[in-house]
């Protein structure tokens, strides 16, 4: 699951065919003249780049001269817009826009099958529109193995209010997001809006394209995308190339388990007996005194009161996860408590090992996350 | 036989000469189930563990007359072997690997569903029925016979709710892992209607977490259809949560309000679900409830 830039999104249409007004990522002021040269006018839209919805709303995209451009997009980018920085601002020409529509390809997990949104209420939130008018929203759920061709849309279409040869372009933009997805593995594909100019063409205004980040291994052109880097906080991406599951949150206390449920249900604890956790952290099954380590690494990085380790070994070893932590104690400065809870295999040789470099463990979760809470509250 | 696997369920693996393959197959064949097969191609003849490899699942279902099988191979590989699996004839495939591509696992799943067949997984720790058989990575030793179910998204959260009762006296009639990916093989729907029809199972334990529906839509079938006792434990009730982040299973991410935990618990809750703040709270709503 991993949002592109719009920039990003839009090659990825030019390259399948769908039209998209002409774009250019800005890089000095050159780039402007260069970009106002090629559409013949002074006036473009500038738009910048982040991870994030709602640009519009925040200012982040301005209509601008060949004189005013530069001003604005230096004070627009690398500014912080939900969480995640404005990487980028692309240029991109006017388009003239008769009327705006939504339309969307995902891949529905219930179902298991593709389903295609479209509505002529486009260029807003589509969650309003499914919350304020639902009968304005069409759907076409499709087999996940359909080779898709222009007829499976033409109801649709016609829904949409789309005639003669509008209805062709639209039917032909379907297919194309579908062959798209197909090719990328991409779970969404959303053009919102999908505008009509004066002379009857179809053209995706915005993009936002979302990979499947369990393809990258077959999708290395997208998986070494900007945006695949810029998903991630600094240490985020550290424990993606370790292969740990890394999240940031603003609590107290660092946090490293093996799995993503017990991981999450450590944090849940970790509220529930008054404190709260600085990440959510799954080393992932099978890991072995290395990956303890760098978890540990990780965590001696960030600002935290406390550590909580909670394992239940079933293909993890306990006797590995002590070693990591033991070389951890030595190596790093970890200078905030530390608890630990571990059972599973190879439970007591682990327990050992600790106890043999005078760390305690615990057996059972609640009592370990309680102890955690209590160090830490007591300002230890 | 509680539900899914008995000790008469005759198993192959699917890339049994494999490291985490040849591990987990022994630790299958010492909890006492029937590993019948191996198949690696390019392997066949070979014996891994006293048990024979074949090239193709053909070959080692016409051999052993196998009706289960079990991937652990490589994500990039497991949408061949899936279908192969398919092919064969086989009635239960358990996807252990985690990482395999959303389309893959979809496509998977409707041949699955055309051949009527039963899909457990991908990213999942498999089915145990203890004191018979297991299928997958779940740890034998802490499971004893009983006659509590217990469907889970989770691998090791399971097994820290497994040993919970296990230590107060209520033992499992069958374990079901039904896998971390936000499309999967069974879901909870189809585990509740399995335990209901099973003698052996006499409560059942859902263990879902933050991300989809699958836990709404198991609290509807129980207000319709489950006669049996649920409990329930949600993992991510906390406000530590971040909407649109993936919380380790790529299942795990929260969009709307629809996929929190606190919203499944309510759901959960109006359907007259039991749920437990903390997993060692589940033995004690059990013998509460009886």
């Amino acid at each position: 699951m991993s949002m592109l830039y719009e920039f990003e999104g839009k090659l990825l249409f030019k390259d399948s065919k769908i039209p998209i007004p002409r774009i250019k990522i800005y890089t000095d002021t050159e780039s402007i003249k260069q970009f106002a040269e090629e559409i013949g006018r002074d006036t473009m839209m500038a738009k910048g780049q982040a991870l994030a919805g709602g640009r519009g709303k925040a200012g982040l995209i301005k209509k601008v001269t060949i004189d005013t451009a530069e001003e604005y997009i230096k004070s627009i980018i690398g500014r912080e817009h939900k969480g995640k920085p404005v990487a980028a601002v692309m240029l991109e020409e006017l388009v003239e826009i008769t009327k705006e529509y939504y339309l969307a390809l995902m891949l529905d997990n219930k179902s298991g099958s593709y389903l295609m949104l479209a509505s002529t209420m486009g260029g807003i939130d589509i969650e309003d529109v499914a919350d304020n008018h639902p009968s304005e929203i069409h759907r076409t759920l499709l087999p996940i193995n359909i080779d898709p061709q222009t007829y499976h849309f033409m109801e649709l279409g016609k829904k949409m209010g789309f005639k003669a040869k509008t209805l062709t372009q639209f039917a032909s933009i379907c297919v194309k997001m579908f062959l798209m997805a197909i090719k990328h593995d991409l779970t969404l594909i959303e053009i919102n809006p999908l505008v009509i100019t004066p002379d009857d063409k179809l053209i995706a205004a915005d993009s936002k394209v979302v990979i499947d980040g369990n393809s990258y291994f077959r999708q290395p052109a997208i998986a070494a995308l900007q945006s695949q880097r810029d998903q991630h906080t600094e240490l985020e991406y550290e424990a993606t190339q370790a292969g740990i599951s890394y999240v940031q949150l603003d609590g107290d206390i660092g946090i490293i388990a093996g799995g993503a449920g017990l991981s999450m249900t450590t944090c849940d604890l970790l509220e529930f007996y008054g404190s709260s956790p600085a990440n959510f952290l799954d080393v992932g099954g099978g890991a072995n005194d290395e990956k303890v380590y760098k978890a540990l690494e990780l965590l001696s990085k960030m600002d935290i009161k406390g550590i909580c380790v909670n394992f239940f070994a079933g293909i993890t070893r306990c006797d590995d996860v002590a070693n990591g932590i033991i070389s951890a104690n030595k190596k790093l400065n970890i200078n905030v408590p530390l608890v630990i809870r571990m059972i599973g295999t190879k439970d007591v040789e682990g327990i050992k090992i600790l106890e043999e470099n005078e760390i305690h463990a615990y057996t059972k979760m609640e009592p370990s996350v309680q102890k955690i809470v209590e160090l830490v509250k007591g300002g230890n | 036989m509680a539900v899914l696997i008995d000790k008469s369920t005759k198993v192959i693996v699917q890339g049994m000469t494999g490291k985490q393959g040849s591990f987990h197959a022994r630790s299958m064949i010492e909890y006492g189930t029937q590993v019948v097969a191996g198949v690696t191609p390019g392997k066949g003849g070979q014996e891994v563990l006293g048990v024979p490899i074949y090239d193709t699942m053909k070959e080692a279902v016409d051999a052993t007359q196998a009706t289960a099988s079990v991937v652990f191979i490589p994500a990039p590989f497991v949408y061949s072997a899936a279908l192969e699996a398919i092919d064969s004839g086989v009635e239960l495939l358990t996807i252990i690997t985690e990482g395999v591509p959303v389309r893959d696992t979809a496509r998977i799943r409707r041949r699955v569903y055309e051949q009527n067949i039963t899909l457990v997984g991908p990213n999942c720790p498999g089915i145990i029925t203890p004191g018979e058989a297991k299928i997958g990575i779940i740890p034998g030793a802490i499971c004893t016979k009983g006659n509590v179910g217990i469907v889970s998204r989770s691998g090791t959260l399971t097994y820290e709710i497994i040993q919970n009762l296990t230590l107060s006296g209520y033992g499992q009639s069958t374990c079901i892992g039904l896998g971390g990916d936000p499309v999967r093989g069974i879901d909870f729907k189809e585990s509740l209607r399995l335990f209901e029809q099973d003698p052996e199972t006499k409560h059942i334990v859902l263990v879902g977490e933050i991300g989809g529906t699958g836990e709404q839509e198991a609290a509807q079938l129980v207000k319709e259809e489950i006669s049996k006792p649920v409990y329930g434990f949600i993992a991510g009730n906390g406000t530590w949560v971040k909407p649109g982040k993936q919380m380790g299973h790529a299942g795990a991410i929260v969009h709307g309000k629809s996929g929190t935990a606190q919203e499944k618990l309510r759901i959960l809750n109006e359907a007259g679900i039991l749920t437990a703040h903390t997993p060692s709270e589940i033995p004690n709503i059990i013998k509460e409830n009886m």
